[in-house]
Protein backbone atom coordinates (compact mmCIF):
# COMPACT_ATOMS: atom_id res chain seq x y z
CA UNK A 1 0.00 0.00 0.00
CA UNK A 2 1.26 3.08 -1.04
CA UNK A 3 2.06 5.48 1.91
CA UNK A 4 0.15 8.84 2.14
CA UNK A 5 1.30 11.82 4.18
CA UNK A 6 -1.99 11.16 6.26
CA UNK A 7 -0.37 7.56 7.67
CA UNK A 8 2.76 9.64 8.65
CA UNK A 9 3.36 12.31 11.63
CA UNK A 10 6.74 13.94 12.74
CA UNK A 11 8.10 12.64 15.92
CA UNK A 12 9.95 14.93 18.07
CA UNK A 13 12.50 13.16 20.26
CA UNK A 14 15.74 13.97 23.25
CA UNK A 15 18.65 13.56 21.57
CA UNK A 16 20.52 11.14 23.08
CA UNK A 17 23.24 13.34 24.04
CA UNK A 18 20.75 16.00 26.08
CA UNK A 19 19.11 12.51 27.70
CA UNK A 20 23.14 11.50 29.10
CA UNK A 21 23.88 15.17 30.08
CA UNK A 22 21.08 15.08 32.21
CA UNK A 23 21.81 12.31 34.04
CA UNK A 24 25.55 11.57 36.33
CA UNK A 25 27.50 11.16 32.37
CA UNK A 26 27.59 15.21 32.31
CA UNK A 27 30.25 14.98 34.51
CA UNK A 28 32.18 12.02 33.36
CA UNK A 29 32.76 12.68 29.55
CA UNK A 30 33.95 15.72 27.54
CA UNK A 31 31.21 14.90 25.15
CA UNK A 32 28.87 15.56 27.26
CA UNK A 33 30.18 18.54 29.39
CA UNK A 34 30.39 20.31 25.53
CA UNK A 35 27.17 20.06 25.07
CA UNK A 36 26.12 21.05 28.42
CA UNK A 37 28.57 23.86 28.58
CA UNK A 38 29.05 25.01 25.20
CA UNK A 39 25.47 27.51 24.84
CA UNK A 40 26.44 28.78 28.29
CA UNK A 41 29.82 29.45 27.14
CA UNK A 42 29.10 30.91 23.33
CA UNK A 43 26.59 33.46 25.57
CA UNK A 44 29.50 34.33 28.19
CA UNK A 45 32.68 34.63 25.73
CA UNK A 46 30.38 36.11 23.11
CA UNK A 47 29.12 38.79 25.74
CA UNK A 48 32.73 39.62 27.04
CA UNK A 49 34.21 39.56 23.56
CA UNK A 50 32.23 42.05 21.89
CA UNK A 51 33.66 45.28 23.37
CA UNK A 52 37.09 43.93 21.76
CA UNK A 53 35.51 43.16 18.65
CA UNK A 54 34.30 46.53 18.27
CA UNK A 55 37.42 48.18 19.48
CA UNK A 56 38.08 49.88 16.23
CA UNK A 57 34.14 51.45 16.26
CA UNK A 58 34.11 53.38 19.68
CA UNK A 59 30.43 54.36 18.74
CA UNK A 60 29.23 51.02 18.07
CA UNK A 61 31.32 50.12 21.95
CA UNK A 62 28.86 52.63 23.48
CA UNK A 63 26.02 51.21 21.63
CA UNK A 64 27.15 47.58 23.38
CA UNK A 65 26.71 49.44 26.57
CA UNK A 66 23.30 51.18 26.02
CA UNK A 67 22.63 47.29 24.95
CA UNK A 68 23.31 46.42 28.28
CA UNK A 69 21.32 48.89 30.35
CA UNK A 70 18.76 47.66 28.37
CA UNK A 71 19.67 43.75 28.59
CA UNK A 72 19.26 44.53 32.41
CA UNK A 73 16.01 45.91 32.27
CA UNK A 74 14.45 43.57 29.94
CA UNK A 75 16.19 40.52 32.39
CA UNK A 76 14.23 41.91 35.20
CA UNK A 77 11.05 42.55 32.82
CA UNK A 78 11.27 39.02 31.83
CA UNK A 79 11.92 37.53 35.12
CA UNK A 80 8.64 39.67 36.40
CA UNK A 81 6.21 38.59 34.09
CA UNK A 82 7.07 35.27 33.09
CA UNK A 83 8.03 33.83 36.79
CA UNK A 84 6.66 36.03 39.09
CA UNK A 85 3.43 37.00 37.04
CA UNK A 86 3.51 41.22 37.21
CA UNK A 87 3.96 43.01 34.29
CA UNK A 88 5.48 45.28 35.05
CA UNK A 89 6.09 49.29 32.71
CA UNK A 90 8.13 50.56 35.44
CA UNK A 91 10.78 50.35 33.61
CA UNK A 92 11.31 53.84 32.80
CA UNK A 93 10.77 54.67 36.61
CA UNK A 94 13.88 52.14 37.84
CA UNK A 95 16.34 53.36 35.13
CA UNK A 96 15.03 57.52 36.39
CA UNK A 97 15.07 56.89 39.86
CA UNK A 98 18.82 55.10 39.45
CA UNK A 99 20.42 57.22 37.58
CA UNK A 100 18.71 60.70 39.88
CA UNK A 101 19.84 58.88 43.14
CA UNK A 102 23.65 58.17 41.19
CA UNK A 103 23.87 62.17 40.04
CA UNK A 104 22.57 63.42 43.55
CA UNK A 105 25.02 61.75 45.70
CA UNK A 106 27.78 62.33 42.83
CA UNK A 107 27.43 66.10 42.97
CA UNK A 108 25.41 66.54 46.58
CA UNK A 109 28.22 64.36 48.43
CA UNK A 110 31.08 64.45 46.10
CA UNK A 111 30.86 60.22 46.08
CA UNK A 112 33.18 58.82 43.26
CA UNK A 113 31.17 56.61 40.76
CA UNK A 114 32.86 53.60 42.30
CA UNK A 115 30.63 54.37 45.68
CA UNK A 116 27.32 55.61 43.81
CA UNK A 117 26.33 53.08 41.57
CA UNK A 118 26.38 50.19 44.37
CA UNK A 119 24.39 52.66 46.56
CA UNK A 120 22.14 53.84 43.64
CA UNK A 121 21.38 49.88 42.71
CA UNK A 122 20.55 48.93 46.19
CA UNK A 123 18.77 51.90 47.80
CA UNK A 124 17.11 52.87 44.48
CA UNK A 125 15.71 49.03 45.01
CA UNK A 126 14.38 49.74 47.90
CA UNK A 127 13.08 52.85 47.16
CA UNK A 128 11.44 51.84 44.01
CA UNK A 129 9.85 48.77 45.85
CA UNK A 130 8.55 51.44 48.61
CA UNK A 131 6.56 52.98 46.17
CA UNK A 132 5.25 49.88 44.38
CA UNK A 133 3.93 48.08 47.43
CA UNK A 134 0.89 49.31 47.32
CA UNK A 135 -0.09 48.48 44.08
CA UNK A 136 1.46 44.80 44.75
CA UNK A 137 -2.19 42.96 45.24
CA UNK A 138 -3.22 43.92 41.27
CA UNK A 139 -2.59 41.61 38.92
CA UNK A 140 -2.49 41.80 35.21
CA UNK A 141 -3.11 44.53 33.09
CA UNK A 142 -4.04 46.87 35.95
CA UNK A 143 -0.57 45.97 37.50
CA UNK A 144 0.94 47.17 34.07
CA UNK A 145 -1.24 50.24 34.09
CA UNK A 146 -0.49 51.51 37.34
CA UNK A 147 3.42 51.30 36.99
CA UNK A 148 3.03 52.70 33.89
CA UNK A 149 1.97 55.71 35.80
CA UNK A 150 5.00 55.71 37.96
CA UNK A 151 7.72 57.11 35.04
CA UNK A 152 4.99 59.52 33.72
CA UNK A 153 4.43 61.07 37.12
CA UNK A 154 7.91 60.97 38.38
CA UNK A 155 9.11 63.41 34.79
CA UNK A 156 6.04 65.32 35.33
CA UNK A 157 6.48 65.83 39.44
CA UNK A 158 10.24 66.81 39.01
CA UNK A 159 9.12 69.44 36.10
CA UNK A 160 6.28 71.19 38.51
CA UNK A 161 8.71 71.02 41.82
CA UNK A 162 11.78 72.30 39.65
CA UNK A 163 13.39 70.15 42.00
CA UNK A 164 16.73 68.00 41.35
CA UNK A 165 17.25 70.91 38.26
CA UNK A 166 14.38 70.73 36.94
CA UNK A 167 13.94 70.41 33.22
CA UNK A 168 17.15 71.03 33.04
CA UNK A 169 18.48 67.75 34.89
CA UNK A 170 21.57 67.64 36.72
CA UNK A 171 24.60 68.34 34.91
CA UNK A 172 28.62 67.85 35.28
CA UNK A 173 28.20 63.78 36.28
CA UNK A 174 31.46 62.60 36.79
CA UNK A 175 32.69 60.13 33.94
CA UNK A 176 33.60 56.56 34.73
CA UNK A 177 37.33 57.58 33.62
CA UNK A 178 38.23 54.46 32.35
CA UNK A 179 35.42 53.92 29.32
CA UNK A 180 36.61 49.74 29.70
CA UNK A 181 35.53 50.23 33.19
CA UNK A 182 31.83 51.11 31.54
CA UNK A 183 31.61 48.67 29.24
CA UNK A 184 33.21 45.52 31.48
CA UNK A 185 31.20 46.96 34.42
CA UNK A 186 27.77 46.60 32.62
CA UNK A 187 28.49 43.18 30.41
CA UNK A 188 29.44 41.68 33.94
CA UNK A 189 26.55 42.97 35.47
CA UNK A 190 24.16 41.38 32.58
CA UNK A 191 25.97 38.43 33.40
CA UNK A 192 25.48 38.02 37.17
CA UNK A 193 22.07 39.04 36.59
CA UNK A 194 21.21 36.50 33.98
CA UNK A 195 23.01 33.72 35.83
CA UNK A 196 21.40 34.43 39.61
CA UNK A 197 18.35 34.90 38.59
CA UNK A 198 18.32 31.71 36.59
CA UNK A 199 19.77 30.15 39.82
CA UNK A 200 17.42 31.72 42.20
CA UNK A 201 14.56 29.95 39.87
CA UNK A 202 15.19 26.35 40.42
CA UNK A 203 15.35 27.15 43.86
CA UNK A 204 12.87 26.84 46.45
CA UNK A 205 11.67 30.54 46.24
CA UNK A 206 12.02 30.32 42.42
CA UNK A 207 9.28 27.67 43.37
CA UNK A 208 7.04 29.78 45.38
CA UNK A 209 7.67 32.79 42.53
CA UNK A 210 6.29 30.72 40.44
CA UNK A 211 3.60 29.83 41.89
CA UNK A 212 2.66 32.84 42.78
CA UNK A 213 2.17 33.37 38.92
CA UNK A 214 0.47 30.40 38.38
CA UNK A 215 -2.03 30.18 41.12
CA UNK A 216 -1.77 33.02 44.12
CA UNK A 217 -4.83 31.92 45.80
CA UNK A 218 -3.19 28.46 46.32
CA UNK A 219 -0.31 29.74 47.46
CA UNK A 220 -1.95 31.60 50.02
CA UNK A 221 -3.70 28.70 51.07
CA UNK A 222 -0.19 27.12 51.83
CA UNK A 223 0.66 29.91 54.22
CA UNK A 224 2.84 31.76 52.48
CA UNK A 225 2.57 35.36 52.31
CA UNK A 226 2.44 36.62 48.54
CA UNK A 227 3.12 40.03 48.63
CA UNK A 228 6.39 39.35 50.17
CA UNK A 229 7.54 37.31 47.44
CA UNK A 230 6.08 39.94 44.73
CA UNK A 231 8.27 43.24 46.43
CA UNK A 232 10.70 40.70 46.33
CA UNK A 233 10.65 39.88 42.87
CA UNK A 234 9.75 43.75 42.32
CA UNK A 235 12.69 44.43 44.10
CA UNK A 236 15.22 42.06 41.87
CA UNK A 237 13.65 43.32 38.75
CA UNK A 238 14.17 47.13 40.16
CA UNK A 239 17.31 46.40 41.21
CA UNK A 240 18.42 46.10 37.80
CA UNK A 241 16.79 48.85 36.33
CA UNK A 242 18.34 51.11 38.99
CA UNK A 243 21.81 49.81 38.26
CA UNK A 244 21.32 50.44 34.41
CA UNK A 245 20.04 54.09 35.46
CA UNK A 246 22.86 54.36 37.88
CA UNK A 247 25.65 53.49 35.05
CA UNK A 248 23.64 55.72 32.59
CA UNK A 249 24.24 58.83 34.66
CA UNK A 250 28.00 58.36 34.41
CA UNK A 251 28.38 57.50 30.73
CA UNK A 252 26.54 60.62 29.80
CA UNK A 253 27.53 62.21 32.67
CA UNK A 254 24.05 64.01 33.33
CA UNK A 255 20.40 62.94 34.56
CA UNK A 256 17.04 64.33 33.40
CA UNK A 257 14.09 63.70 32.35
CA UNK A 258 14.28 61.66 29.51
CA UNK A 259 15.69 59.13 31.80
CA UNK A 260 11.89 58.52 32.97
CA UNK A 261 11.34 58.09 29.43
CA UNK A 262 8.62 55.22 28.08
CA UNK A 263 11.50 53.79 25.66
CA UNK A 264 12.76 51.87 29.01
CA UNK A 265 9.30 50.54 29.51
CA UNK A 266 8.62 49.71 26.24
CA UNK A 267 11.95 48.11 25.01
CA UNK A 268 12.58 45.44 27.16
CA UNK A 269 9.04 44.04 26.46
CA UNK A 270 10.34 43.88 22.85
CA UNK A 271 13.06 42.27 23.66
CA UNK A 272 11.68 40.05 25.83
CA UNK A 273 9.03 38.68 22.97
CA UNK A 274 11.69 38.55 20.33
CA UNK A 275 14.32 36.34 22.65
CA UNK A 276 11.55 34.36 24.17
CA UNK A 277 9.55 34.75 27.41
CA UNK A 278 10.90 32.83 30.65
CA UNK A 279 13.92 32.25 29.05
CA UNK A 280 15.83 35.06 30.65
CA UNK A 281 19.11 34.86 28.47
CA UNK A 282 16.41 35.38 25.86
CA UNK A 283 15.66 38.76 26.30
CA UNK A 284 19.56 39.77 26.27
CA UNK A 285 19.36 38.36 23.02
CA UNK A 286 16.39 40.21 22.17
CA UNK A 287 18.23 43.39 23.14
CA UNK A 288 21.33 42.67 21.09
CA UNK A 289 19.06 42.70 18.10
CA UNK A 290 16.85 45.16 18.84
CA UNK A 291 18.98 47.95 20.50
CA UNK A 292 21.42 47.77 17.51
CA UNK A 293 18.60 48.08 14.40
CA UNK A 294 16.92 50.68 16.81
CA UNK A 295 20.66 52.68 16.48
CA UNK A 296 20.69 52.04 12.72
CA UNK A 297 17.10 53.90 12.57
CA UNK A 298 18.31 57.05 13.96
CA UNK A 299 18.14 58.88 10.81
CA UNK A 300 14.57 57.88 10.40
CA UNK A 301 13.49 59.71 13.72
CA UNK A 302 9.77 58.51 15.14
CA UNK A 303 9.66 56.01 12.20
CA UNK A 304 11.87 54.19 14.18
CA UNK A 305 8.55 53.04 16.56
CA UNK A 306 7.11 52.04 13.70
CA UNK A 307 9.90 49.86 12.43
CA UNK A 308 9.88 47.97 16.38
CA UNK A 309 6.37 47.56 15.75
CA UNK A 310 6.04 45.43 12.90
CA UNK A 311 8.99 43.29 13.96
CA UNK A 312 6.84 42.74 17.11
CA UNK A 313 3.98 42.22 15.26
CA UNK A 314 5.76 39.79 13.25
CA UNK A 315 7.03 37.50 16.51
CA UNK A 316 3.65 37.39 18.06
CA UNK A 317 2.21 36.20 15.25
CA UNK A 318 5.17 33.95 13.53
CA UNK A 319 6.97 33.07 16.18
CA UNK A 320 5.38 33.84 19.69
CA UNK A 321 7.80 31.23 21.37
CA UNK A 322 10.60 33.55 20.47
CA UNK A 323 13.93 32.69 19.92
CA UNK A 324 15.69 31.29 22.61
CA UNK A 325 12.88 28.60 23.18
CA UNK A 326 13.08 28.02 19.44
CA UNK A 327 16.97 27.18 19.57
CA UNK A 328 16.76 25.37 23.06
CA UNK A 329 14.19 23.03 21.44
CA UNK A 330 16.18 22.49 18.12
CA UNK A 331 19.47 21.98 20.02
CA UNK A 332 18.01 19.50 22.58
CA UNK A 333 15.43 17.42 20.60
CA UNK A 334 15.50 16.11 16.93
CA UNK A 335 12.46 15.00 14.69
CA UNK A 336 11.75 12.38 11.97
CA UNK A 337 8.55 11.36 10.45
CA UNK A 338 6.95 8.04 11.76
CA UNK A 339 4.51 5.50 10.17
CA UNK A 340 0.92 5.85 12.71
CA UNK B 1 -26.01 9.95 10.88
CA UNK B 2 -23.28 10.94 12.92
CA UNK B 3 -19.91 8.80 12.44
CA UNK B 4 -16.54 8.69 13.05
CA UNK B 5 -13.97 6.48 12.21
CA UNK B 6 -10.34 5.51 13.47
CA UNK B 7 -10.11 8.09 15.06
CA UNK B 8 -6.34 8.87 16.41
CA UNK B 9 -5.19 11.79 18.18
CA UNK B 10 -1.45 12.33 19.56
CA UNK B 11 -0.10 15.00 21.64
CA UNK B 12 3.17 15.10 20.47
CA UNK B 13 4.20 11.63 20.97
CA UNK B 14 1.50 10.65 23.08
CA UNK B 15 -1.50 8.59 21.71
CA UNK B 16 -4.73 10.12 23.03
CA UNK B 17 -6.91 8.44 21.02
CA UNK B 18 -5.96 5.11 19.29
CA UNK B 19 -8.28 4.42 16.76
CA UNK B 20 -11.67 5.17 18.06
CA UNK B 21 -14.59 4.85 16.06
CA UNK B 22 -18.37 6.11 17.04
CA UNK B 23 -21.05 6.08 15.38
CA UNK B 24 -24.83 8.10 16.47
CA UNK B 25 -27.93 7.66 14.61
CA UNK B 26 -29.94 10.59 14.23
CA UNK B 27 -32.54 9.76 16.85
CA UNK B 28 -29.35 8.75 19.47
CA UNK B 29 -28.26 9.02 22.81
CA UNK B 30 -24.99 7.67 22.89
CA UNK B 31 -22.86 7.39 26.35
CA UNK B 32 -18.76 7.38 26.24
CA UNK B 33 -17.13 6.40 29.52
CA UNK B 34 -14.05 6.68 30.51
CA UNK B 35 -11.58 7.32 33.51
CA UNK B 36 -9.87 10.30 33.98
CA UNK B 37 -7.37 11.13 30.84
CA UNK B 38 -9.06 8.03 29.49
CA UNK B 39 -9.81 10.45 26.21
CA UNK B 40 -13.15 11.70 26.22
CA UNK B 41 -12.55 15.37 26.34
CA UNK B 42 -10.04 14.76 23.50
CA UNK B 43 -12.42 13.14 21.88
CA UNK B 44 -15.38 15.41 22.33
CA UNK B 45 -12.84 17.96 20.83
CA UNK B 46 -11.75 16.37 17.95
CA UNK B 47 -15.68 15.93 17.44
CA UNK B 48 -16.57 19.22 17.55
CA UNK B 49 -13.17 21.38 16.00
CA UNK B 50 -11.89 22.52 18.75
CA UNK B 51 -9.32 20.60 18.80
CA UNK B 52 -8.28 21.97 14.98
CA UNK B 53 -8.07 25.24 17.60
CA UNK B 54 -5.77 23.96 20.19
CA UNK B 55 -3.66 22.12 17.58
CA UNK B 56 -3.06 26.00 15.85
CA UNK B 57 -2.42 27.69 19.27
CA UNK B 58 0.15 24.77 20.27
CA UNK B 59 2.08 25.24 16.92
CA UNK B 60 1.91 29.13 16.99
CA UNK B 61 3.24 29.01 20.66
CA UNK B 62 5.67 26.26 19.89
CA UNK B 63 4.14 23.62 22.72
CA UNK B 64 2.93 20.32 21.73
CA UNK B 65 2.46 18.82 18.22
CA UNK B 66 -0.84 17.68 17.82
CA UNK B 67 -1.43 15.11 14.91
CA UNK B 68 -4.89 13.96 14.17
CA UNK B 69 -5.66 11.06 11.89
CA UNK B 70 -9.48 9.30 10.70
CA UNK B 71 -12.66 10.60 9.56
CA UNK B 72 -16.00 12.49 10.70
CA UNK B 73 -18.93 12.21 8.87
CA UNK B 74 -21.83 13.70 9.01
CA UNK B 75 -25.01 13.06 6.96
CA UNK B 76 -22.26 12.11 3.81
CA UNK B 77 -19.88 14.71 4.03
CA UNK B 78 -16.76 14.98 5.92
CA UNK B 79 -16.14 17.03 8.65
CA UNK B 80 -12.30 16.60 9.49
CA UNK B 81 -10.95 19.57 8.25
CA UNK B 82 -14.12 21.67 8.80
CA UNK B 83 -13.52 24.43 11.43
CA UNK B 84 -15.69 24.28 14.90
CA UNK B 85 -17.84 27.65 14.00
CA UNK B 86 -18.69 25.50 10.62
CA UNK B 87 -19.27 22.40 11.97
CA UNK B 88 -21.89 24.03 14.34
CA UNK B 89 -23.48 25.61 11.37
CA UNK B 90 -23.87 22.10 10.01
CA UNK B 91 -25.20 21.30 13.27
CA UNK B 92 -22.87 19.56 15.39
CA UNK B 93 -23.01 21.80 18.67
CA UNK B 94 -20.35 21.38 21.65
CA UNK B 95 -21.60 22.16 25.58
CA UNK B 96 -18.09 21.98 26.86
CA UNK B 97 -16.73 20.11 29.73
CA UNK B 98 -16.93 22.52 32.91
CA UNK B 99 -19.72 24.79 30.87
CA UNK B 100 -17.48 27.53 30.56
CA UNK B 101 -20.43 30.12 30.62
CA UNK B 102 -20.08 33.46 29.98
CA UNK B 103 -19.83 34.59 34.20
CA UNK B 104 -20.43 38.65 33.38
CA UNK B 105 -23.00 37.89 31.17
CA UNK B 106 -26.64 37.50 32.71
CA UNK B 107 -28.37 34.33 31.88
CA UNK B 108 -30.45 35.84 28.89
CA UNK B 109 -27.45 37.25 27.68
CA UNK B 110 -25.87 33.98 28.18
CA UNK B 111 -27.96 32.12 25.56
CA UNK B 112 -28.58 34.70 23.54
CA UNK B 113 -25.28 34.85 22.48
CA UNK B 114 -25.78 30.83 21.67
CA UNK B 115 -28.51 32.00 19.65
CA UNK B 116 -25.88 33.56 16.74
CA UNK B 117 -27.21 31.01 14.26
CA UNK B 118 -30.62 31.37 14.84
CA UNK B 119 -32.90 33.55 12.83
CA UNK B 120 -35.52 35.55 15.18
CA UNK B 121 -38.40 33.33 15.51
CA UNK B 122 -36.68 30.08 16.07
CA UNK B 123 -34.37 32.36 18.70
CA UNK B 124 -37.85 32.81 20.67
CA UNK B 125 -38.68 29.32 20.30
CA UNK B 126 -35.65 27.67 21.41
CA UNK B 127 -35.62 30.66 24.54
CA UNK B 128 -38.81 29.36 25.23
CA UNK B 129 -38.07 25.60 25.30
CA UNK B 130 -35.34 26.39 27.30
CA UNK B 131 -37.13 27.96 29.91
CA UNK B 132 -39.30 25.46 30.33
CA UNK B 133 -37.40 22.26 30.16
CA UNK B 134 -34.93 24.37 32.62
CA UNK B 135 -37.66 26.21 34.94
CA UNK B 136 -34.94 28.38 37.16
CA UNK B 137 -33.22 30.19 34.30
CA UNK B 138 -36.46 31.55 33.75
CA UNK B 139 -36.69 33.04 36.89
CA UNK B 140 -32.75 33.84 36.91
CA UNK B 141 -32.83 35.03 33.53
CA UNK B 142 -31.45 39.09 34.88
CA UNK B 143 -28.64 37.35 37.17
CA UNK B 144 -25.12 37.07 35.93
CA UNK B 145 -24.24 33.82 34.93
CA UNK B 146 -21.09 33.92 37.36
CA UNK B 147 -23.46 33.94 40.52
CA UNK B 148 -25.25 30.51 39.48
CA UNK B 149 -25.14 27.80 40.93
CA UNK B 150 -22.95 24.84 39.52
CA UNK B 151 -26.20 23.05 38.62
CA UNK B 152 -27.78 26.12 37.27
CA UNK B 153 -24.54 26.86 35.38
CA UNK B 154 -24.44 23.08 33.60
CA UNK B 155 -28.34 24.42 32.56
CA UNK B 156 -27.61 27.17 31.30
CA UNK B 157 -24.54 25.82 29.06
CA UNK B 158 -26.73 23.00 27.71
CA UNK B 159 -29.30 25.94 27.17
CA UNK B 160 -27.11 28.10 25.39
CA UNK B 161 -25.71 24.98 23.21
CA UNK B 162 -29.67 24.50 22.46
CA UNK B 163 -29.83 27.96 21.47
CA UNK B 164 -27.46 27.21 18.37
CA UNK B 165 -29.79 24.74 16.79
CA UNK B 166 -28.22 21.45 16.95
CA UNK B 167 -28.97 18.29 15.43
CA UNK B 168 -26.08 16.80 16.99
CA UNK B 169 -25.26 17.98 20.43
CA UNK B 170 -22.14 16.98 22.18
CA UNK B 171 -22.42 16.59 25.84
CA UNK B 172 -19.11 16.95 27.77
CA UNK B 173 -19.49 15.80 31.25
CA UNK B 174 -22.26 17.45 32.00
CA UNK B 175 -22.61 15.87 35.64
CA UNK B 176 -19.31 16.89 36.66
CA UNK B 177 -19.54 18.18 40.25
CA UNK B 178 -23.38 18.10 40.88
CA UNK B 179 -25.26 16.14 43.61
CA UNK B 180 -27.60 13.30 42.62
CA UNK B 181 -30.77 15.35 42.83
CA UNK B 182 -29.39 17.50 40.45
CA UNK B 183 -27.44 14.90 38.11
CA UNK B 184 -31.38 13.05 37.54
CA UNK B 185 -33.26 16.54 36.45
CA UNK B 186 -30.61 16.59 34.21
CA UNK B 187 -30.15 13.64 33.03
CA UNK B 188 -34.52 13.88 32.51
CA UNK B 189 -34.03 16.97 30.79
CA UNK B 190 -31.50 15.24 28.23
CA UNK B 191 -33.59 12.49 27.67
CA UNK B 192 -36.18 15.28 26.99
CA UNK B 193 -34.58 17.34 24.50
CA UNK B 194 -33.88 13.95 22.53
CA UNK B 195 -37.55 13.51 22.25
CA UNK B 196 -38.96 16.54 21.93
CA UNK B 197 -36.01 18.56 19.44
CA UNK B 198 -34.99 15.17 17.34
CA UNK B 199 -31.51 15.73 18.40
CA UNK B 200 -29.33 13.19 18.67
CA UNK B 201 -26.89 13.19 21.64
CA UNK B 202 -23.16 11.82 22.33
CA UNK B 203 -22.69 12.14 26.22
CA UNK B 204 -20.08 11.46 28.17
CA UNK B 205 -19.26 10.75 31.50
CA UNK B 206 -16.88 9.55 34.19
CA UNK B 207 -19.69 7.61 36.15
CA UNK B 208 -21.78 5.88 34.27
CA UNK B 209 -24.64 4.91 36.60
CA UNK B 210 -27.10 7.65 36.20
CA UNK B 211 -26.99 8.18 32.57
CA UNK B 212 -27.15 4.53 31.80
CA UNK B 213 -30.97 3.74 31.63
CA UNK B 214 -31.11 7.13 28.88
CA UNK B 215 -28.48 5.71 26.53
CA UNK B 216 -29.40 3.53 23.20
CA UNK B 217 -25.41 2.37 23.17
CA UNK B 218 -22.25 3.16 25.05
CA UNK B 219 -18.88 2.96 24.42
CA UNK B 220 -16.19 2.21 27.53
CA UNK B 221 -12.66 4.08 26.70
CA UNK B 222 -9.78 3.61 28.42
CA UNK B 223 -6.53 4.86 27.69
CA UNK B 224 -7.31 6.28 24.30
CA UNK B 225 -8.81 3.12 23.20
CA UNK B 226 -12.57 1.84 22.88
CA UNK B 227 -12.41 -1.71 24.57
CA UNK B 228 -16.09 -2.12 25.06
CA UNK B 229 -19.18 -1.22 23.04
CA UNK B 230 -22.66 -2.20 23.94
CA UNK B 231 -26.24 -1.08 23.96
CA UNK B 232 -26.72 -0.37 27.53
CA UNK B 233 -28.14 -4.09 28.77
CA UNK B 234 -25.11 -5.46 27.23
CA UNK B 235 -22.75 -2.54 28.79
CA UNK B 236 -24.61 -3.27 32.33
CA UNK B 237 -24.36 -7.35 32.38
CA UNK B 238 -20.74 -6.68 31.12
CA UNK B 239 -18.84 -7.93 34.71
CA UNK B 240 -15.68 -5.78 33.96
CA UNK B 241 -17.89 -2.82 33.22
CA UNK B 242 -20.38 -3.61 36.38
CA UNK B 243 -17.19 -3.20 38.67
CA UNK B 244 -15.30 -0.23 37.25
CA UNK B 245 -18.36 2.15 36.24
CA UNK B 246 -21.27 1.03 38.54
CA UNK B 247 -18.93 0.65 41.77
CA UNK B 248 -20.67 -2.52 42.48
Amino acid sequence: MAETTQDRRKERLDRGIKVRTDSVYAISHWQEMTYMLAPRLVFILGLLALPLILSFFPYWQRVISIVCIYALLAVGFDFLANHVGLVSLGGGFYVGVGAYMAALLNLKFGLPPVVTVPIATFAGGVFCTLLFLPCLPLRGVYFAIVSLMFPLLAGRVIEALDIFGGTDGLLGVESFGNPWVERYLLIGSVLVAVFVLRRLLIEDVGLVFRGVKDNDQAVKASAINITVYKALGVYFASTLGCLGGACLTHIYMWAGLSQFALDYSIIPIAATVVGGGGTLIGSVLGCLILVPISEMLRDFGTLRIAVYALILTAFIVYKSEGLMNYGARKYEQFERWVRI
Amino acid sequence: MFEARGLMVFYENMLALNNVSVACGADQIIGVFGANSAGKSTLMYTLSGIMLDIQKKEEMAGGERITMRGEIIYNGRDMMRLKPSERAKAGIVLCPERRRIFPESTVLENLMIGAYLADSRRTAQTLEYVFTIFAPLKRLSKRLGGFLSGGEQQMLAIGRALMAQPKQLLLDEPLLGLSPVVQYLLVKSIKEIRDQRNTAIIVSEQYARPVMPIIDYGYILENGASVVAGTNRELMDNPDVRSAYFGS
